[in-house]
């Protein structure tokens, strides 16, 4: 069942069951290969953290969950999202100001904070890392450039008209000014992605080593390079700015699948892993369920907590039978999510009624209409156009498409027999990750699957990229003007609870058309050791290893 | 001998080129866009694709790499045949290209480290497939029909029978799973992964259950081969003439039957230990094991073309070489073959 | 594996044909001989009557499987959560998959996938590589050197991957398995036919047949086929086991077969996850593929013995 969650690398992390990358230690080399690693982290205070291989930890590639997990503790970004207050905070910055209508950020640095090579980290620090996102002739260009989509320039830098950052200014070396192309009042939240953080000039001296060594300005500095499918040694940074960390490092285990690195926690080798699937009930009976959810403490050490994160099926509109929204209600009605999450996420996972995760926003007006289990409000919906047989068939032909060996199997033929119970008939397309994502792109599908992983924890994360009919990722082509409307708008609102109201209405237009149909919300599934004492997972699925703490 | 040799590589160019040329035939056949998978599916923006492209040389570029547009603005996808040599080109001069979905790095590099595991996984493997199997079939031949030989006969077809990743999932369960809950987790084996700086076994106890489950198949064939090769033999005329005047049957068979025997035998084992280089995709799945063969399968889920073309490539060339050093040894075994030119084709 | 030096198997069977009896067509003796001495081997007949039972249970699954057990592919979402991952039982007697349904049932079912995989894969392959094979001996030259050489790219290829690619190109789903399988399983046996044409072909009574003007099809179908026809019968049996390992790799792989259809490798595939706490969920289905290609091997095994095929194990 591997993990489920859709991130950018689906595929490293979930859609090879029982695989993804595999490693550690060679075997004849092991003496060897440990030096460094007990090097630096010899001490007992040090966390050993299971990881996939990561794509990238040089932020100027930093995507997938695995290589933000690293690189997010080797940097600090401008900002930083306070899930306890839930707001953005500063990091790097201690303060910004904006314009009136958001197209313009001003941001004021933390004085004396350095690289860990001694380097000060200045505004043109911040610009030069920026740069290296959009900078075309990098031996292999940057795959996250849409961070700073709505930043002035980044276009024209991208395609090789410009050589500089336009929209980014080192007004002294303390203060940033960023403008936009657009007003966009979240982007002080988008400034709090790890993706976005400064380099030091030794990035563009030696890119070669800052790809397998990247030197920050975060807590915690690279020890030796990254050793492929192996391990990430980092220690304490000692000259931080902030807070010093309380622990002397972490061990990234790099292990091929949960499995895995769930056994090598049993044994004691792993400090910090997630729970094969099956086996959630038997974990929280023998260490203890967390009480919020995202904190680690002795005897109370499994995480359930709800991520910001949702797994749906994308409906094609233009489908000749998807595109009635009857069809599209009734399917939702019929779909027995409780159930789902029940025999298949041992009731840790939560039914979907909305886009929204309840981490991101928990209003109760949110909830869509037809997005609960109710198989007789199902077949009264079809009976007038779609009218039942006497076998209690209908004239509805559906094929459910999906990735395979992602675990997704289950789920659909759980949709697919939930579906024949009204009367529906179901077909499976259960295709290669790579044939899957050509048919979603070229619209040849009727329901398919998706996950959504939050790049940043705002409500326009969820509906600007995915529902805008000119969005890239619309896959549903679903067209809504009021919906465009709606969401231009909402981005200009520079007052957070405004604004948030303004998300909710959009969210409620889109629930009354169904362009998807809301599945389950993911929640953590993750357990850590005894040893630690005091740890904070997030629901974004980072660590929080600057204020962790080990007995 | 060097005629040999020079004319056996001679006949390999044709399929190599055969080989290589089908694979790029099918990258552009295969449902998937490598560029575009790189972003999964939160979809990358028109420019960055393009950039991505330019990078890798699948569009035309400048000699500054940058993109070339025809008159509508479009890019100029690189014909198939002009990828086909400078990937020829390259592989010349060592360069197997870089990879697509890992941020660009050599595939030179990536096989580099996966190899080793690979190849000493495969060692381990046939040094276990010889003994066993030479020995086991030996057995069964000599003491035919007792209850050695019919025990063999079960276990060797039992074994040929069992999908090998099965037989590995039955080895974690027993050696890994039950036998910790039986010995309260005093006795068992680790049963995926191989080990590292703070693993709980030494690290050749990682070997063992990918070994024994990569050599099981293959340890049943040299038993079955060793058997009715030796019976065969002993039925031989000249065997029958040692008998007759008087030598032992032990001196018969360890002196004269024996190395006539094993000539098949060994043929099997070189050709085997060449498919296992091939990479155990199936072992390497079910054990983790970060071998070539499960880089392989991945990079052609991922549409992860340099990876695969790199290691069919060098899979390739390595089971020529293999195939070629067990044909000369055959002239150490077996003095009757002369590699002239009237060798048989 | 080693096809590279397989003997040509077909010379020993079609030598003894011609020693028994001079004429070009099969002699009914040596059928005859041949279900005799194969009756006597325990084993092989042991290894037909289970494939017999699985043949008649596969296809007699419709008539009461699904009134006793269930229905193979259908979930009921209301009764899940309480029939999910059974142990064994007197009314689950290999236990219930995570959806609540029949691991028994599901094996049953299984078998048809497997077999027909295991048939057809084997008849498309067999059907080339005759083709190939025939070609290529018949007419030698510039046709033997292409054909072989094309042969030998094939065999060049490390075949799982190369069956995984194939998949990658046409999509999974049960027809293109054994359409994958079928394919790519042909070199080794065109190998096999040609060498037997080959040694056929220099003999007295083709060269008498060619005289009397008979074509070449029908020189290579009333004469040449026949007494090759051992060896084929004995490779192809040998055959279908493979391509049902090759199935159930690939199922397992998440290429194969298309949920919920039950195949065996799926099965497996899906019983890993739960490896540790409910075990059956992938011992079942493992002993259905074992049983079954067993009794393929035992009886091609039988049928090489009885019809006195040259072949090496490998």
């Amino acid at each position: 069942m591997a993990d489920m969650t859709m991130n950018r690398r689906t595929f490293v992390s979930g859609s090879l069951a029982a695989s993804a990358l595999a490693a550690l230690a060679a075997c004849g080399n092991n003496a060897g290969g440990s030096g460094s690693a007990e090097g630096g982290a010899s001490g007992d205070k040090v966390i050993k953290f299971y990881i996939n291989n990561p794509v990238a930890i040089d932020p100027y590639n930093t995507q997938e969950s695995e290589g933000t997990q690293v690189e997010h503790i080797l940097f600090d970004a401008l900002t930083d999202y306070d899930w306890d207050k839930g707001e953005i905070v500063g990091k790097a910055a201690t303060s910004w100001d904006v314009n009136d209508d958001a197209t313009e950020f001003t941001f004021h640095l933390v004085e004396g904070a350095k690289f860990h090579n001694g380097d000060p980290v200045d505004a043109a620090s911040f610009k030069r890392g920026w740069e290296r996102i959009c900078d075309p002739t990098m031996t292999t260009p940057s795959e996250i450039r849409y961070h700073l989509d709505p930043v002035k320039g980044a276009a024209e830098m991208a395609d090789g008209s410009a050589t500089e950052l336009e929209g980014v200014e080192a007004v002294d070396d303390l203060t940033l000014k960023v403008t936009l192309t657009a007003p966009m009042a979240d982007f002080p939240y988008i400034c709090a992605h790890p993706a976005l953080a400064p380099v030091p000039q030794a990035a563009l001296d030696d890119p070669e080593s800052f790809l397998v060594a990247p030197i920050g300005n975060g807590p915690f500095m690279m020890d030796g390079e990254w050793v492929a499918d192996q391990y990430i040694n980092t220690v304490r940074f000692d000259d931080y700015y902030g807070e010093p960390a309380k622990i002397d490092g972490i061990y990234f285990s790099i292990q091929k699948d949960p499995d895995t690195a769930f056994r090598e926690f049993e044994a004691g080798n792993i400090d910090f892993t997630s729970v094969p699937s099956g086996r959630l009930g038997e974990v929280s009976d023998k260490y203890g369920v967390s009480e919020d959810g995202y904190t680690v403490t002795p005897g109370a050490q499994t995480l359930t907590g709800a991520e910001a994160s949702i797994y749906y099926l994308c409906v094609n509109v233009e489908d000749e039978v998807m595109k009635d929204p009857v069809v599209r209600n009734a399917i939702s009605l019929a779909i027995n999510r409780e159930n789902i999450c029940e025999t298949v996420f041992e009731g840790t996972r939560q039914p979907a009624d909305c886009v929204f995760p309840k981490v991101i926003d928990d209003d109760p007006s949110n909830t869509w209409e037809n997005s609960h289990y109710d198989l007789e409000a199902a077949a009264a919906l079809l009976d007038e156009k779609y009218p039942a047989d006497a076998d209690g068939k209908r004239d509805i032909q559906i094929k459910l498409s999906y990735n395979s060996g992602g675990g997704h199997e289950d789920i659909m033929s759980i949709i697919q027999g939930d579906l024949e119970k009204i009367g529906i008939t179901v077909t499976q397309e259960s295709l290669e990750w790579a044939a899957y994502l050509d048919a979603l792109s070229d619209g040849n599908y009727q329901i398919g699957r998706l996950g959504w992983i939050a790049d940043y924890p705002t409500m326009d994360n969820f509906l600007y990229p995915n529902f805008l009919s000119t969005a890239e990722n619309n896959y549903s082509k679903y067209v809504n003007e009021d919906v465009d409307k709606a969401l231009a708008d909402a981005r200009q609102i520079v007052d957070d609870e405004e604004r948030k109201e303004a998300y909710r209405e959009a969210n409620r237009i889109i629930g009354a058309d169904m362009p998807i149909i809301p599945v389950m919300f993911y929640s953590h599934n993750h357990v850590g050791s005894e040893r630690l004492s005091s740890f904070f997972y997030d629901a974004q699925g980072k660590a929080e290893f600057a204020i962790a703490e080990l007995a | 001998m060097l005629r040999y040799i020079a004319r056996r590589i001679i006949q390999f160019i044709p399929v190599f080129l055969g080989v290589t040329l089908i694979l790029f035939v099918m990258q552009n056949v295969v449902p998937g866009d490598p560029i575009k998978l790189i972003a999964g599916e939160k979809k990358l923006d028109p420019q960055t694709e393009i950039n991505l492209r330019a990078s890798y040389h699948l569009i035309e570029t400048d000699e500054n790499g940058a993109p070339i547009f025809d008159e509508e603005g479009n890019t100029i996808e690189t014909p198939l045949w002009k990828r086909y040599i400078s990937y020829i080109t390259g592989l010349l001069h060592g360069d197997l290209g870089r990879s697509y979905q890992q941020n660009g790095k050599e595939v030179t590099k990536i096989l580099s480290q996966k190899y080793p595991y690979t190849f000493k996984l495969a060692v381990v493997a046939i040094v276990l497939e010889s003994i066993i199997g030479i020995a086991a079939g030996m057995v069964s031949a000599i003491k035919r029909y007792s209850a050695w030989d019919v025990g063999v006969t079960l276990v060797t077809s039992g074994l040929v029978a069992m999908p090998a990743f099965w037989f590995g999932m039955l080895q974690q369960l027993f050696w890994g799973i039950l036998m910790k809950q039986w010995t309260g987790g005093g006795f068992y084996l680790p049963i995926s992964g191989t080990g590292g700086p703070y693993a709980e076994f030494p690290s050749w106890v990682y070997y063992i259950l990918p070994a024994l489950t990569l050599a099981a198949v293959s340890t049943a064939y040299t038993a079955r081969i060793m058997r009715s090769q030796l019976l065969e033999v002993l039925n031989q005329d000249y065997i029958r003439t040692a008998r007759a005047k008087g030598l032992s049957r032990r001196a018969v068979i360890w002196r004269h039957a024996l190395k006539n025997a094993l000539i098949p035998v060994v043929t099997y084992i070189g050709m085997d230990f060449g498919g296992m280089l091939a990479g155990a995709i199936l072992t390497e799945t079910v054990f983790n094991w970060p071998g070539v063969g499960f880089e392989t399968y991945r990079a052609i889920s991922q549409r992860d073309w340099p990876i695969v073309m790199g290691s069919v490539t060098v899979i390739v060339i390595v089971v020529m070489v293999i195939n070629l050093i067990v044909d000369i040894s055959y002239a150490f075994l077996d003095p009757r073959i002369r590699f002239d030119g009237s060798n048989n084709e | 594996m080693s096809d590279n030096t397989t003997q040509p198997a077909g010379e020993q069977a079609v030598e003894q044909a011609q020693a028994k009896e001079f004429s070009a067509a099969p002699s009914r003796t040596l059928w005859g001989d041949a279900f005799q001495r194969l009756r006597r081997n325990k084993l092989a007949v042991a290894g037909a009557i289970w494939i017999i039972l699985m043949v008649i249970i596969a296809i007699s699954a419709d008539l009461w499987v699904p009134q006793t057990l269930g229905n193979p592919t259908q979930t009921d979402s209301t009764t899940m959560a309480s029939m999910s991952r059974l142990p064994p039982s007197l009314e689950h007697p290999f236990g219930t998959d995570t959806l609540g349904r029949d691991v028994l049932c599901r094996v049953i079912y299984g078998a048809r996938i497997s077999l027909a995989v295991g048939v057809l894969a084997t008849a498309i392959s067999t059907l080339i590589g005759l083709v190939m094979g025939a070609l290529a001996a018949y007419n030698g030259g510039i046709w033997d050197t292409i054909i072989m050489r094309f042969a030998d790219i094939f065999l060049a290829f490390p075949y799982t991957l190369f069956v995984i690619a194939m998949l990658a190109v046409i999509g999974p789903g049960i027809q293109n398995v054994f359409i994958a399988i079928g394919v790519l399983g042909w070199p080794s046996i065109a190998r096999v036919f040609r060498s037997a044409i080959l040694s056929v072909k220099e003999n007295d009574y083709v060269d008498a047949a060619r005289a009397m003007g008979a074509s070449d099809a029908r020189i290579i179908v009333r004469h040449i086929f026949p007494n090759s026809v051992a060896s084929i019968v004995v490779y192809a049996t040998m055959n279908i086991g493979g391509a049902i390992l090759t199935e159930s790799a690939l199922s397992f792989l998440g290429m194969g077969v298309v949920p919920p259809d039950p195949s065996w490798g799926i099965m497996i595939q899906d019983g890993q996850t739960y490896l540790a706490t409910q075990p059956w969920l992938m011992i079942m289905p493992g002993i259905a593929i074992l049983t079954t290609v067993l009794a393929f091997t035992l009886l091609g095994d039988g049928l090489r013995d009885a019809l006195d095929v040259k072949m090496k194990d490998a």
